[in-house]
């Protein structure tokens, strides 16, 4: 908790707790007696504090590695590592997952969905209290602890679930297509909202997306996916300048991003 | 947000619903002690309003008597029903073995009319508290079971699955997850059931039975007593007032989560 604050500019890259590996993964699965294969052949290495965003068409299988590599769906073979250690179930301490939907109990105040998570591991009330209001100030939620859900807007709920993905202190934090549902000005000061949040903390970030502008807006490395089965096809280091901005966006280079992205992926799109 | 179809002319002229309620209200009570005075009614079908409220104060030892009795079997009879029910539902309706096996029974079985048994319980059970408490019980117990049972379907699998990624136990999921989601629906459930609950002791008691205010309601009719029957009514329609006034309080008190139809979003 107090950690994170400690280095509010300089990135804190963690040990290894912050890798993850992903060794043969592949993943079938069987609808009425036809076996489709899902994914195949996904082998990733992503290093400690780096924000690594994997996009594809829809349908590559992209939600489904992410849920594999939080620990929520077991693959059919091969072996996902975070910190380290197999992935054979969730485990708060060292991921932390931010889903597509606000997914916020809505019976429960900002504040208290944050605690949610400690409260499961019987942490004592003040404790757990101070750590949600701590993470609450670091997505910039200050004064909206007693909000319910749908008191706060999409983008509002979005930053509570981030809180939620980060009160456990995780060195990674996974996140399903986290701003899909939200308007495009929304979109992009979540974004940056986000890359603050990863610069603050030094967490490893895994971001799926089907937006290649928010893929090259975001990334370290871009990891691109092929539908059935879902492949690696492509991985792309990019190379702009940090801090992002949005001038960066009508750069040639930028444009040059969307389009290799793009030149990949567009023979499936079109199908 | 309510669909309102009036024209905006009309904005200006319109009566508040609850105006309207209260003057309807006031309307039933007038003619119920004009048209007895009147002589249009015959006061032994219906009393004047003034004189069944005398018939209620003068005996209000007994009233009160009786419907302590009434309360103490609604009580036992809400927590049997309610409890069994919203608990046997959480249970059925997460399991989907058990759901396929319990749910066409329960509904089946919803539709017979139980009041038919009710001479039998009397065999088994005796006329005492135990025949109608078990009646009123059996009674509420089914739409306690049913509502319950689909509320737990309907929550949203997100609320689920987000508690897996925390790693939540299976008690954690149910009491933490589970039954605060299917609350409203718990609720409405109980509402009914409740109610259901209030119309099986009463009738019980007016069946066969030798205490309880729908005891009193019949010893007073068969003794063509009408100012005494009415007062017992009242007294039976208080009661069920005073129970739905409950379960809006306790709807008030979870309108958070009934304003989120899904993932918290917000519907007004």
């Amino acid at each position: 908790m107090a950690e994170d604050k400690t280095n509010t500019k300089l990135r804190v890259v963690s040990s290894l707790a912050g890798a993850v590996a992903v060794r043969g993964l592949g993943h079938t699965y069987n609808t009425s007696g036809r076996v489709t294969q899902a994914l195949a052949d996904i082998e990733l290495d992503i290093k400690p504090g780096r924000f690594v965003v994997i996009v594809g068409p829809s349908g590559c299988g992209k939600s489904s590695l992410l849920m594999m590599m939080t620990g929520l769906v077991a693959p059919t073979s091969g072996t996902i590592l975070c910190g380290g250690q197999p992935m054979t179930a969730p485990d708060p301490d060292r991921v932390g997952v931010v889903f597509q939907e606000a997914s916020l109990y809505p019976w429960l105040t900002a504040q208290d969905n944050v605690e949610f998570p400690l409260s499961l591991r019987g942490i004592p009330k003040s404790e757990r209290a101070a750590r949600a209001r701590d993470k609450l100030a670091l997505v910039g939620l200050t004064g909206f602890e007693d909000r319910y859900p749908h008191e706060l807007s999409g983008g509002m709920k979005q930053r509570v679930s981030i809180a939620r993905g980060l009160v456990q202190n995780p060195p990674i934090l996974m996140l399903d297509e986290p701003f899909a549902a939200l308007d495009e000005q929304t979109r992009i000061s979540m974004g940056d909202e986000l890359l603050r949040i990863w610069e603050e903390t030094g967490k490893t970030v895994i971001f799926v997306t089907h937006s290649l502008t928010e893929a090259a807006y975001l990334a370290d490395e871009i990891i691109v996916m092929s539908a059935r089965p879902g492949r690696i096809i492509d991985r792309i280091e990019v190379d702009l300048p940090r801090p992002r901005t949005y001038a960066m966006m009508a750069t040639p280079r930028f444009a040059e991003l969307r389009e290799r992205i793009w030149n990949q992926i567009k023979t499936q799109a079109s199908e | 947000m309510t669909l309102d179809i009036s024209s905006p002319a009309a904005a200006g002229r319109r009566i508040e619903p609850g105006t309207v309620r209260a003057l309807l209200g006031l309307g039933v009570l007038v003619a119920w002690e004009v048209l007895p005075r009147a002589g249009l009614i015959p006061s032994l079908f219906l009393p004047p309003l003034s004189e069944t409220l005398g018939a209620l104060v003068s005996n209000w030892r007994d009233y009160g008597w009786h419907l302590l009795v009434s309360l103490r079997a609604i009580g036992v009879s809400m927590l049997i029903a309610c409890g069994l029910g919203i608990v046997g539902g959480l249970l059925a309706g997460s399991i989907v073995s058990v759901r396929r096996i319990a749910q066409p029974l329960a509904s089946g079985l919803y539709a017979v009319p139980f009041v038919i048994l009710y001479p039998l319980f009397t065999a088994w059970f005796g006329i005492g508290p135990q025949a109608k408490i078990a009646f009123a019980s059996i009674y509420g117990l089914l739409p306690c079971l049913l509502g319950t049972m689909a509320g737990v379907q309907t929550i949203d699998r997100q609320y689920v699955t987000v508690a897996r990624s925390l790693r939540a136990t299976r008690w954690q999921m149910i009491s933490r997850v589970l039954l605060p989601a299917a609350i409203p629906t718990v609720l409405s459930a109980f509402r009914v059931g409740g109610a259901l609950v209030i119309v099986g002791i009463v009738v019980a008691e007016m069946l066969t039975s030798a205490e309880g205010i729908g005891y009193l309601i019949t010893r007073y009719r068969t003794l063509l007593d009408s100012p005494r029957v009415f007062a017992g009514i009242l007294v039976v329609v208080a009661l069920v007032f005073a129970f739905d006034e409950l379960v809006k309080l306790l709807e008030r008190r979870t309108r958070h989560w009934r304003l989120s139809t899904r993932s918290g979003e917000s519907t007004t």
